[in-house]
């Protein structure tokens, strides 16, 4: 009986030489090209490793023998050969003049599917939510990339691209769960909310993507495979927690328009209550006229029976009703954020992300072009989003903005008052959302005013009044988060002083029973000091405060006290960076001034 | 020995020897063969040798079940009783076998599609049995790296930053910039593979091998000499008194130096503690010095991957607009990065492909 585990001669039984192998060898091992590997490797979710010891030397690269094993039992691998083999059949029947054969070869191509790596590689939903940042910005990167032969990306697979990511967009819309925007040189990122999960994505500006050459899009393109099977099949899960039939089908117009974000919200509108459109086949050959008659009223229907505008439609408020139950309070908010409020896009505006960002906040919007919902005549637009240094014709009953002030909206939580967003004015900065300036220590000018805006909209909704306006003038109580009241402020000083009394007989109680131990015996003590105390208060809590700081660092184990020590120094250093900053930009104002 | 009496060959023994019995013998087995087995098989006629079952027909399968109905008398006197329940001594065979049980989930699945819609897709994550996973040893996919997947950009990269942010990004991307510069100014020169100078003429050839040849004769020279030194000093005579009295040097550094090691060692002994301490301090050190290690190298691994491969990762340039590009229109904003490229380092930081260096031409 051969042994169990053969191992070769002059092979390794232990350590780094056992456990790792180059790729070199994996390649031999696994009898397979250096491409189909690299394509294994993507899919199965494998990487390379270091290895404490590089047995072989510093430029292999190693792979996990256990790794290399999980590959080898891979079936796909399998069907991969099987591939191999078909192909050298059609390049032998071409090589033979046998067109026909090759033809008839070609159609019977053997396919492989991607759903059972997907489930092994995300054995719950969740898990695959988690991972989905990459796939989404990625996803999204190649909707905008042209179709190129050269780098063997075809048109078909750039559409599928584009189809996904407007479902995606059209599912966080309808769902409210987008909750931040950035607008970056690299691009937009966005970062939404789903099933407790932050999903943050970046999208490209639409401008110039191009192929470079310091990129291997081979390697990009087989990413693209997996993450384009793995999001339509999240996005088949979404749909159907939606009760929405998940390829859908759109309205063949508005596609041609390539407006399939707003094709895909009316259709999920439609399913979701019941009504399914149907895809008009004929579209194009049919009287035009007629046909956009017939889908303005259609849409007026649906507009209609939108809750966000009618709450009209019992039925379907009945039917909402139970969902709306299980939303958090950040999604009811993001829902009715720009409720009654009307857009209207002009032109030269990023049209695809602010359609998928106003809807997803509760607002309406059209745009300038063919088969918008609203022409730009219409008396209720509220606000006309326009980047021009100046608008031709103006209404007056609405206001024209700049597309930043959505985003700075969004990212505030307030409606921010327009006046620094007019046409033709440069507006104030946009502040990234995932930055956290208590955390860093350094608060920009426009983050605090827009914090004093937001404390005011709460102030509103507070009970008292009177207080809200002094509040806001008031540059000392801003630094209290400005939400507390004046009021609220004093009462909170004397409570604190009460404290600091009480600790301070405490301590000095403590004391006593220490010199009792000792067998000294000071009388009348406590009282002169408790008596010193009523007057200065604040003073003898401060110097309470750092008596404290310095007892406690005494009776602090060693370790704690390096730590403590260790924190400070970050702190000092958090500070010097501030202060850094802080000078630098008075250095600017007195440069500009 | 003597020798052997030579007979004639004509007479009864050789006669013997010379006829053979062979096919007596056969035939005497095959008709004792054939006795034993009961007649010779090739001469009987095949009614003999077969015939056909007639009687009770019965399919294996019937025989079996007709096995099965028979009641046993014990059984049938149970029967009888209508208060005892019979234990049949056979488990009757689910009908429903794996298999059939797959397959039926499978059809279920595939009404419940096609009830939805008409669609291809199933949803895999409907039916969350881990079963299938269980079996799976490599249940949870370890991330290759803690880096995530989208680094969201400092807040100086908006494309209408604060002024403050603004400019600490651009002194970043500076210091990116500079550190190239001082690396290719500072680092070692390449080796030159050409130097310019004359070409050497023949005459002034010969005289550099001339000077060479002659530092060799010297250098010979002084060898020479020094061994002629050797030579002599091991021949010089010691006399006895000389001997003795090296011997009695020799005794007394001896003794000199074992004084001096007891001296030590008491000293060492006393000092016992002390060494202990340090003893301790250092290793203390050395597990400080550890501790650092792997943090600092935990540090690294949050802003680059491990070297990986033979080309070192190398991060690609902060994407901040420049001072006169800020326009503060969306519509203004400068093209000047394709995601492609920060997708490609970002799959390379976070250690999934390994860094190349290789720049396709066109």
């Amino acid at each position: 009986m051969a042994p169990k585990h053969y191992r070769p001669a002059g092979k390794k039984k232990e350590g780094n030489a056992a456990r790792y192998m180059t790729r070199s060898q994996a390649l031999k091992h696994l009898q397979v090209n250096l491409n189909l590997f690299r394509r294994l490797c993507i899919v199965k979710g494998i990487f390379p490793r270091e290895p404490k010891k590089k047995v072989k030397g510093n430029h292999h690269t190693y792979y996990h023998v256990k790794d290399i094993a999980f590959l080898h039992h891979e079936p796909l691998l399998e069907k991969f050969r099987e591939i191999k083999t078909y192909q050298k059949k059609v390049l032998k029947a071409k090589a033979k003049k046998n067109e026909e054969l090759a033809r008839l070869l070609l159609t019977r191509q053997p396919t492989y599917k991607l759903d059972r790596l997907i489930r092994e590689r995300y054995p719950t939903f969740i898990d695959a939510l988690r991972d989905l940042d990459d796939c989404l910005t990625m996803v999204h990167l190649f909707a905008v990339l042209p179709a190129s032969d050269r780098e063997k990306l075809e048109v078909k697979r750039v559409h599928n691209c584009r189809r996904l990511s407007h479902e995606w967009q059209a599912y966080i819309s309808r769902t409210h769960a987008l909750r931040k925007v950035f607008v970056s040189v690299k691009g937009i990122y966005y970062q939404a909310e789903l099933e407790g999960q932050k999903i943050t994505w970046l999208t490209p500006h639409a401008i110039q993507q191009v192929f470079t050459n310091d990129v291997d899009f081979g390697v990009l393109l087989t990413f693209l495979e997996f993450y384009e099977s793995l999001l339509s099949f999240i996005n088949f899960k979404l749909y159907h927690t939606m009760n929405v039939k998940y390829p859908p089908i759109l309205d063949s117009r508005l596609e041609a328009l390539a407006a399939d974000l707003y094709a895909l919200s009316r259709y999920i509108d439609a399913s979701s209550r019941g009504m399914v459109v149907e895809p008009k086949v004929d579209a194009s050959s049919s009287s035009q006229s007629k046909d956009r008659e017939e889908s303005e009223l259609r849409l007026a229907q649906l507009q209609h029976q939108l809750p966000s505008s009618e709450p009209g439609a019992l039925m379907h408020l009945v039917a909402d009703n139970n969902k709306e139950v299980e939303e958090d309070e950040e999604t009811r908010v993001c829902k009715s954020f720009f409720k009654d409020l009307k857009f209207f896009l002009s032109r030269e505006v990023p049209r695809e992300s602010l359609l998928f960002v106003l809807p997803a906040f509760g607002g309406m919007v059209s745009w300038e072009g063919e088969g918008a919902p609203f022409k730009e005549d219409d008396e209720s637009i509220t606000h006309h989003i326009i980047d021009k240094p100046s608008a031709g014709h103006m209404y007056l009953s609405r206001e024209y903005v700049q597309p930043q002030w959505i985003y700075d909206c969004v990212n505030a939580r307030i409606i921010l008052p327009t006046e620094k967003y007019m046409v033709g004015r440069i507006p104030p900065p946009h502040l990234s959302p995932f930055v956290d300036n208590e955390a860093e220590g350094y608060v920009p000018d426009y983050a605090e005013q827009i914090k004093r805006l937001q404390a005011a909209a709460r102030n509103e909704v507070l009970p008292l009044p009177g207080v809200g306006k002094e509040d806001l003038q008031d540059p000392q109580n801003l630094l209290y988060a400005g939400v507390m009241s004046r009021a609220e402020e004093a009462e909170a000083a004397e409570n604190k002083k009460k404290m600091a009394a009480k600790e301070q007989q405490y301590h000095e109680e403590l004391k006593l029973e220490l010199k009792k131990g000792k067998e000294v015996v000071v009388e009348g003590d406590s009282d002169v000091v408790a008596e010193s105390e009523e007057e200065a208060a604040p003073d003898a809590a401060k110097m309470q405060l750092a008596d404290d700081d310095a007892m406690s660092v005494l009776t602090m184990s060693r370790k704690k006290r390096k730590l403590y020590q260790a924190m400070q120094i970050h702190n000092e250093r958090k500070n010097e960076k501030v202060e850094l900053i802080k000078k630098r930009k008075s250095k600017l104002n007195a440069v500009q001034d | 020995m003597g020798k052997k009496a030579k007979t004639s060959r004509k007479g009864k023994k050789a006669w013997r020897a010379n006829i053979s019995t062979e096919d007596i013998e056969d035939f005497f087995d095959k008709s004792t063969k054939d006795a034993l087995s009961g007649g010779n098989l090739s001469a009987a006629s095949n009614d003999d040798l077969f015939h056909v079952e007639k009687s009770h027909d019965l399919p294996v399968k019937r025989k079996i079940e007709k096995h099965r109905e028979r009641v046993l008398r014990c059984d049938s006197v149970l029967k009888k009783n209508p208060f005892v329940q019979i234990v049949s001594s056979s488990k009757p065979k689910s009908k429903k076998s794996k298999k059939t049980i797959v397959v039926e989930k499978e059809r279920r699945k595939q009404a419940q599609k096609n009830v939805a819609d008409d669609s291809e897709m199933v949803d895999l994550w409907g039916d969350d049995v881990k079963g299938e996973q269980e079996g799976n040893p490599r249940k949870i996919f370890k991330k290759p790296s803690i880096i995530p997947a989208v680094e969201v950009d400092p807040a100086g990269c908006s494309y209408n930053p604060t002024a403050e942010s603004h400019e600490d990004m651009l002194a970043e991307a500076v210091a990116q910039e500079m550190q190239k510069v001082y690396k290719n100014e500072l680092g070692p020169e390449p080796v030159p593979l050409t130097i310019d100078g004359d070409a050497i003429n023949e005459d002034e050839r010969y005289f550099l091998e001339v000077d060479n040849v002659s530092e060799d004769e010297a250098d010979a020279e002084n060898e020479v000499s020094e061994a002629g030194i050797r030579a002599v000093r091991t021949t010089e005579k010691i006399t006895h008194g000389v001997l003795n009295k090296r011997n009695r040097h020799k005794a007394l550094l001896k003794k000199h130096s074992e004084e001096k090691d007891k001296k030590r060692l008491s000293h060492e002994i006393t000092s016992l503690p002390k060494i202990l301490k340090e003893i301790r301090r250092e290793d203390k050190e050395k597990d400080n010095k550890r501790q650092r290690r792997t943090i600092a190298k935990q540090d690294v691994l949050k802003i680059r991957p491990p070297r990986l491969g033979k080309h070192k990762y190398e991060a690609p340039p902060v994407q901040v607009l420049l001072t006169e590009e800020m326009t503060g229109s969306l519509r203004k904003l400068k093209a000047c990065c394709t995601l492609a490229r920060d997708r490609f380092k970002s799959l390379e930081k976070r250690g999934i492909l390994v860094p190349s260096k290789t720049i396709r031409r066109n």
